[in-house]
């Protein structure tokens, strides 16, 4: 490995057990600053639960998290994220019952204020309208700011989904399939947007499509049965016989 | 967004034109009705703050309004009726953070049925255990109303201007909490609280200060029913007045600041009518509301905000 600016993210020996099954078996790693991480890996191979664990949404039986230099295995979900680290879900978790705007002004509201204010109406703060129009646009979805978030699109439900993170503007973005379900002629302007957002963080990505993984990532992560497989450059993934064995084999 | 909607200002409308009714009539069976309203809609709409925006059933707020009740009872002679008004709100805030940290570990169902059984203990406590205190079943008689600027408050025509005065204060610290980015935090906490905690909102202490202020509300409505009555008993932590106010709150309307208080007006209206003529009254408002659970699934409320988009689309 060629010396990064900086690790921004490191995994230490970290172990997920759901009773007898090791859904994730001792992960060490570190995720250099500014790099974009393609996961992949076999269906049941552990990426969204070793992704849960580094939220803070599975319960670590061993090891540590470390964002930024700071051990962040104890902290809640919501101190992850104040700490710099956004996700987004594989399965779209949006707030029905409210518009695209306003979905994002919540994300705002959750990042500029400890303690949400009481004193004054929601519609008064133009820090929080500036932030979430910021993130509208980089989304691409100011035409639809005013719809209910329940009546877009599924291919804009996931890049709202992705803006939701976005709001507190995370050092390193955890992605869990962020293209999942979006048709093949949104496609490339779904890259795009990725592209777009993930510029200057670190970012660990989950994704089927191989072609695309392949395309957006600086390095490949391979992961089976819970553990690290290989990791390396695309061109050098697609060359290892192990991961051809165990994983893309199956494909092909 | 930021503009009134029809169905709100129709239903300030009949909120305020109820409590000009006793100002009009000289009739004292519809001044204690209406006064009746104002406590029981002051608790309602501190109740909705936990049901209608955080989406938490809450089956332990009689816990909250006895406490009121108690600690107004037990005070006022003691420290002057406001400031024992204060402490009822204390304590309902306090025993609401009490019950939160235990019923908080869980949700759902779950939330429902551990503030049942905390709100049961105290229903216990102040019935037999701190009998002492409490006066045991048989409550505390000769609970005071307030001595101020020189008014007689047990003219219960004055004791209403009191009453109007505290649930119109009450209302409008409401609103301006739910229209907040606090009430907007619920509502995306009801909506969704995995993605609220992902993008940052400590899920967990917003429940508990939601829960906490609709203690408050729980608080000093106990504490002004028992000055309108006279008394307190262990009635008012019964697990039935925590029926009560939900099926109130259901039949106005939940997540609606006022719908609550409509509910609590048709509920206490029908009880008061029903009542003269049978003593199954409680059984025909079961009725009553199983129907409007049905026909009626966003209560009052609903049936106004229909009534304000046909007025809209008329006005085009």
């Amino acid at each position: 490995m060629s010396v990064g600016t900086g690790v921004s993210l490191q995994c230490e020996n970290i172990l997920v057990a759901f009773g007898g099954l090791k859904a994730v078996a001792g992960v060490s790693r570190s995720f250099e600053s500014g790099r974009i991480y393609g996961l992949i890996g076999p269906n049941g191979a552990g990426k969204t639960t070793l992704m849960n664990a580094l939220s803070g949404h599975a319960t670590l039986s061993a090891g540590k998290v470390v964002l930024n230099g700071r051990d962040i295995t104890k902290l809640s979900v919501h101190a992850r994220t104040r700490a710099g680290l956004g996700r987004s879900f594989q399965i779209t978790k949006i707030f029905a019952g409210m518009t695209v705007l306003e979905n994002l002004k919540l994300a705002a509201f959750a990042h500029l204020y400890r303690v949400q204010p009481f004193w004054m109406p929601a519609g008064r703060f133009a820090d929080v309208r500036q932030g979430a129009e910021k993130v509208l646009e980089q989304i691409g979805l100011e035409r639809l700011a005013n719809a209910p978030a329940e009546n877009l699109s599924h291919g804009d439900q996931r890049a709202l989904e992705v803006g939701l993170a976005l709001l507190s503007d995370p050092s390193v973005l955890l992605l869990d399939e962020p293209l999942a379900g979006v048709g093949h002629e949104r496609l490339e302007q779904a890259i795009e947007l990725i592209r777009r957002i993930v510029a200057g963080r670190t970012v660990l990505l989950i994704e089927h499509n191989m072609d695309v993984v392949m395309q957006i990532s600086d390095e490949i992560v391979v992961m089976v049965q819970g553990q690290l497989l290989a990791s390396g450059s695309p061109a050098e993934i697609k060359a290892n016989p192990a991961v051809r064995a165990a994983y893309l084999g199956e494909d092909e | 967004m930021s503009m009134l909607r029809l169905d709100q200002i129709f239903m300030a409308a009949v909120v305020a034109a109820m409590m000009v009714v006793p100002m009009m009539s000289a009739s004292e069976e519809s001044l204690n009705l209406i006064s009746l309203i104002l406590v029981w809609g002051l608790f309602a709409v501190g109740f909705d703050l936990i049901f209608g925006m955080a989406g938490m059933l809450s089956f332990g707020h009689a816990a909250m309004f006895g406490a009121g009740g108690y600690a107004l009872a037990l005070l006022a002679p003691q420290v002057g009726y406001v400031p024992a008004l204060l402490a009822a709100a204390l304590a309902g805030v306090v025993l609401a953070f009490l019950l939160s940290v235990f019923a908080l570990r869980v949700s759902g169902l779950f939330f429902s049925l551990l503030t049942l059984a905390l709100a049961q203990l105290a229903y216990i406590l102040a019935s037999t255990k701190l009998r002492a205190f409490t006066g045991g079943l048989d409550g505390i008689p000769g609970v005071p109303r307030p001595a101020m600027f020189g008014v007689d408050f047990y003219n219960n025509r004055n004791f209403f201007y009191f009453l109007m005065a505290v649930f119109v204060i009450g209302v409008a610290i409401m609103a301006v909490l739910r229209v907040s980015p606090f009430g907007s935090a619920l509502k995306a906490v009801q909506a969704n609280d995995v993605r609220a905690e992902q993008i940052g909102y400590n899920v967990q202490r917003l429940r508990q200060c939601a829960f906490m202020i609709s203690g408050a509300y729980a608080g000093v409505s106990g504490a002004l029913l028992a000055s309108l009555m006279f008394y307190v008993s262990p009635q008012m932590l019964h697990w039935s007045t925590s029926g009560d106010v939900l099926i109130m709150t259901l039949l106005g309307g939940k997540g609606t600041l006022l719908g609550p208080v409509l509910g609590v007006a048709v509920f206490e209206v029908l009880k008061e009518e029903l009542s003269q003529f049978t003593q199954h009254w409680y059984g025909i408002l079961g009725i009553v509301f199983i129907l409007c659970t049905i026909f009626l699934p966003n209560g009052i409320a609903g049936l106004f905000a229909k009534l304000g988009r046909i007025g809209k689309g008329a006005s085009k």
